[in-house]
């Protein structure tokens, strides 16, 4: 019988604390063989498993482009993310995936694009940034506006500065006023005002957004008003999922699953959903 | 009129086939006495063969889709796990005398369960099932079959469907190929009817009035996401799931891993309900419909439109179950004969 | 009927309470279910008559507090059982409440059946609160009615007549019907924990599946937070879908608190609970 809800085993290789609250994951899958033939697309998510816990839903926050190993990261917050907390390299853990739609990056090729990303939203981001970044002569323009908190707060510190050394794309880092240190050489302040500071011309460009609701509500305005059409604007949904597949029902709103028909969304798309995300 | 495959049998002759595929090693459900639950029987004498009793308290959906069900089990060694499918060979299984209302949402269920990734826990179990249905003569206050596009005489999900007869007789149609794979194999208890066997067919049960327009529910649930009406009807709401568990098409669920020691245990896939305030509770905090008049709408929403809208099928069959248990006396029909009143209002 | 509609506008009216939770006829006029008036108009759908067997305290909990204005509440003299161990356990105080007490003569157990010594909730058959022993105003009349022998008082001496482990085995066979709907928790008054313990998660210390190790443990768990608690309105049982006879654990907890301790939950609200407090006087054999 094939069983859908049966995970994959996986190894932990690395275990990197991104922020006092975030752990980025590294992980291989035991059989390498599978490992191969695992293909997947950036804005997929995967179901990981710590046996004995529960599953729990995150975003691939590797990029295809780089097979050698899989990412995640994550916040503990409950059951299952707390056990993840206490594992350490070497340990073994499920994989169910990859599941869901994915960011249309074919579509985005010849195109410029903003990534606009908050807190751990840059997780899902970043699989695309990258993705982008290793077909680079393939895009315009490349921006990146990234915003947390406080410093402590912001993930992939060290991609953060490669990013901005490499010439071929805007990095912009941001936090929120009151959260930076003395020796913080970025910018303070929101992301919305940071967005419409820095953001390209609207023309030919995709804005791909992720980060907590307070931020994709007044940054939206933003890129209305730069010029960004509702359908070049992309982001992807956190909504409670359980089985991943479209089966368990969590994740409906209106006529949408969001883990099969999502989670990667146009804005477009987005309003015409009832608000239950 | 196409020949469908009818055939005759007798309250005798089913009672016989009981002890017939109890010797095969069957396991044979029947519905308990009235108004009591499905039963496993092993002998003719229990078979309950009632077309006027009263739907059982559960449906007919924990034969598919148990209350609980193991998705596999881990074990925890030195090197890592081992994970190990459920072991379990299904017996195949006779559901007796199952109403319409019950069987026809085994397919409603089967296209959730199927588009894209199929659940393979569900369909072996349909698989290994052959739904025997019954004409029904039952009817109260919360029966609604006929406006769900059902009626007592359905046979939308059964394998082999009954009709009762004179003298204790009963015409069953070969619905299905495995309706009628069954009935070839254990045809000494099915004669071939003729015309005058026919004949013999007790008047059709009338069935529950018509409460209300399913297109024309869905057609105003298109256009009102928002509406004082999900506040009137949501908000005496106490948030269990006696409705969504005792439905025969309601089929969220939740995964779980239950440990039994540091190194073993089992992930279980068990019933959940969209009426619980922690259905759709983040982490985080953050709830999507955090409030139970959301809850409520999501429900009439999913069985109305949603599921109309991504699978072309109601998802509901009538069996009033929700209503006839709810502690508050929310009443599914009841709210959708407002809808109907209100959408002819705006036509 | 008339003088529970006018007590309830009279309240309504001079905005002494913001909602008045009552009972209105379904469409089909024939039984009754929970309805929340919020103006003098709305309050001329209450009705109270022998369907109206749900204990509406259970909202008092739920609800949003109003910012002005108490809330109102229809209650039976059973019912206000439960709103007074609410004031006991500080969920609410008396002067956020506004109850209008019915003289009640008897509910039915089945709505669809007509009312008589036949179709009686144990409840009623067991009743000494005809007439509400606490109100803000007292409306109708409580006429008697015959009460049968209680089934349950048999059934509880046939449990206490059985040796521990047939005691387990009907328990077993009863806990394993149960498919963890929480229907009993959430139409209870006293269930009102923010964060119930069969949902907490880290630890998970009850098994959220619906077989009978995790049936067992909700169920026993239940009865325990219950116990010295229940007021025995017997909405648990009424609202099982499975017909576990959940008020056989529930009266058997009311008696030992009565027995041990001679506390009855919900009567005095002034009274201090009888497990939110310790006196030397307390019988404490079985720490033994």
């Amino acid at each position: 019988m094939e069983n859908i809800y049966k995970p994959e085993l996986v190894e932990i290789l690395d275990v990197i604390d991104e922020t006092p609250d975030i752990i980025t994951f590294k992980l291989k899958f035991k059989d390498p063989e599978y490992h191969k033939e695992f293909n997947f697309l950036a804005g997929q998510f995967a179901e990981y498993s710590v046996f004995g816990e529960g599953e729990c839903t995150f975003c691939i926050a590797s990029s295809p482009t780089r097979p050698d190993f899989l990412e995640c990261s994550f916040k503990a917050a409950g059951k299952v993310t707390n056990a993840m907390r206490r594992l350490q390299t070497g340990d073994t853990m499920g994989l169910r995936g990859p599941y869901g739609n994915y960011f249309p990056v074919e579509e985005m090729k010849g195109k410029s694009v903003v990534f606009i990303a908050g807190g751990i939203g840059l997780a899902p981001v970043r699989c695309v940034i990258w993705n982008v970044l290793d077909l680079r002569d393939q895009f315009k323009d490349v921006t990146i506006v990234y915003g947390a908190r406080s410093v402590a707060d912001l993930v992939y510190k060290r991609e953060l500065e490669e990013w901005k050394q490499m010439p071929s794309v805007k990095t912009v880092v941001t936090v929120d006023p009151g959260g930076e240190t003395p020796d913080w050489n970025g910018e303070i302040g929101f992301v919305p005002s940071i967005v419409e500071k820095v953001a390209p011309n609207a023309e030919n460009t995709v804005a791909v957004i992720c980060g907590p609701p307070i931020m994709i509500k007044y940054t939206m305005p933003v890129l209305e008003k730069l010029g960004f059409k509702e359908e070049n604007v992309i982001t992807t949904l956190e909504n409670r999922m359980k089985c991943g597949v479209g089966k368990c029902g969590r994740c409906n709103v209106g006529n949408v699953y969001v883990c099969k028909d999502g989670p990667v969304f146009t804005y477009k798309q987005l309003k015409e959903l009832p608000e239950e995300y | 009129m196409q020949a469908m495959k009818q055939f005759i049998t007798t309250d005798e002759k089913l009672r016989q086939l009981v002890h017939a595929l109890s010797k095969n090693a069957w396991n044979i459900i029947s519905a308990g006495k009235e108004g009591t639950n499905f039963i496993y029987i092993n002998d003719g004498k229990d078979l309950v063969i009632n077309a006027d009793s009263k739907p059982t308290k559960l449906s007919a959906k924990e034969f598919f889709f148990p209350k609980t069900e193991p998705l596999f089990f881990y074990k925890k060694n030195h090197d890592g796990v081992d994970l190990l499918d459920p072991k379990d060979v299904l017996r195949k299984t006779v559901l007796f005398g199952v109403k319409p209302c019950d069987a026809a949402a085994v397919p409603v269920m089967g296209k959730v369960f199927n588009w894209d990734y199929k659940d393979e826990f569900f369909n072996r179990r349909v698989e290994q099932t052959v739904i025997i249905g019954m004409a029904c003569s039952y009817s109260d206050v919360y029966c609604f079959c006929t406006s769900t596009g059902l009626s007592p005489e359905s046979s939308k999900g059964s394998d082999v469907f009954l009709k009762p007869a004179q003298n204790s007789s009963y015409i069953a149609e070969a619905v299905t190929p495995k309706g009628e794979a069954f009935v070839v194999e254990f045809s000494s208890f099915f004669d071939a009817a003729n015309e005058n066997d026919v004949k013999l067919l007790l008047n059709s049960p009338k069935g529950p009035e018509k409460k209300f327009d399913a297109n024309q529910v869905k057609q105003w649930l298109d256009g009102h996401f928002e509406d004082p009406l999900w506040n009137e009807v949501g908000e005496t709401c106490l948030g269990c799931a006696q409705c969504a568990f005792t439905c025969p098409t309601c089929h969220c669920f939740d995964i779980v891993d239950e440990s039994c020691g540091y190194n073993c245990g089992r992930r279980v896939k068990n019933w959940d309900g969209c009426q619980f305030g922690l259905f759709t509770k983040h982490a985080s905090g953050h709830n999507p419909r955090g409030h139970q008049p959301e809850r409520y709408r999501q429900r009439i929403s999913h069985k109305f439109k949603y599921y109309q809208d991504k699978f072309g099928e109601i998802l509901c069959t009538g069996c009033g179950r929700c209503t006839r248990g709810c502690p508050v006396g929310i009443d599914i029909a009841e709210i959708a004969q407002e809808i109907n009143k209100r959408n002819s209002v705006l036509v | 009927m008339q003088e529970l509609i006018q007590a309830a506008q009279a309240a309504l009216t001079s905005k002494e309470a913001a909602f008045i939770i009552g009972y209105a006829l379904t469409p089909d006029g024939k039984k009754t279910r929970p309805f929340i008036a919020r103006t003098p108009d709305e309050a001329a759908k209450l009705v109270f008559n022998h369907t109206c067997a749900h204990n509406l305290a259970v909202y008092l909990t739920r609800i949003a507090k109003p910012k002005e204005g108490k809330m109102g509440i229809v209650a039976k003299g059973c019912d206000t059982r439960a709103i007074v161990a609410l004031i006991q356990e500080n969920k609410i105080t008396r002067d956020q409440v506004y109850i209008i007490g019915v003289n009640c003569s008897g509910v039915t157990a089945d709505v669809t059946l007509p009312f008589g010594a036949d179709n009686l909730p144990s409840k009623c058959i067991m009743c000494q609160v005809q007439v509400p022993p606490v109100s803000d105003v007292l409306v109708g009349t409580a006429a008697p009615y015959d009460k049968p022998k209680d089934a349950v008082t048999e059934r509880m001496q046939l449990l206490e007549a059985m040796n521990e482990h047939e005691r387990f085995a009907f328990w077993a066979s009863e806990f394993e019907k149960c498919i963890k709907c929480y229907a009993c928790r959430q139409t209870c008054p006293m269930c009102y924990c923010e964060q119930c313990i069969v949902d907490k998660t880290v630890p998970r210390w009850i098994e959220s599946s619906a077989s009978l190790r995790g049936n067992f443990s909700w169920n026993m768990i239940r009865a325990f937070h219950l116990a010295g608690r229940c007021i025995g309105c017997g909405e648990c049982e009424r609202a099982c879908p499975m017909d576990i006879p959940l008020m056989l654990l529930n009266r058997k907890m009311g008696m030992v608190a009565m027995q041990q301790f001679n506390y009855r939950h919900g009567v005095n609200p002034e009274e201090p609970t009888l497990v939110g407090s310790y006196n030397m006087q307390d019988n404490n054999e079985f720490f033994k």
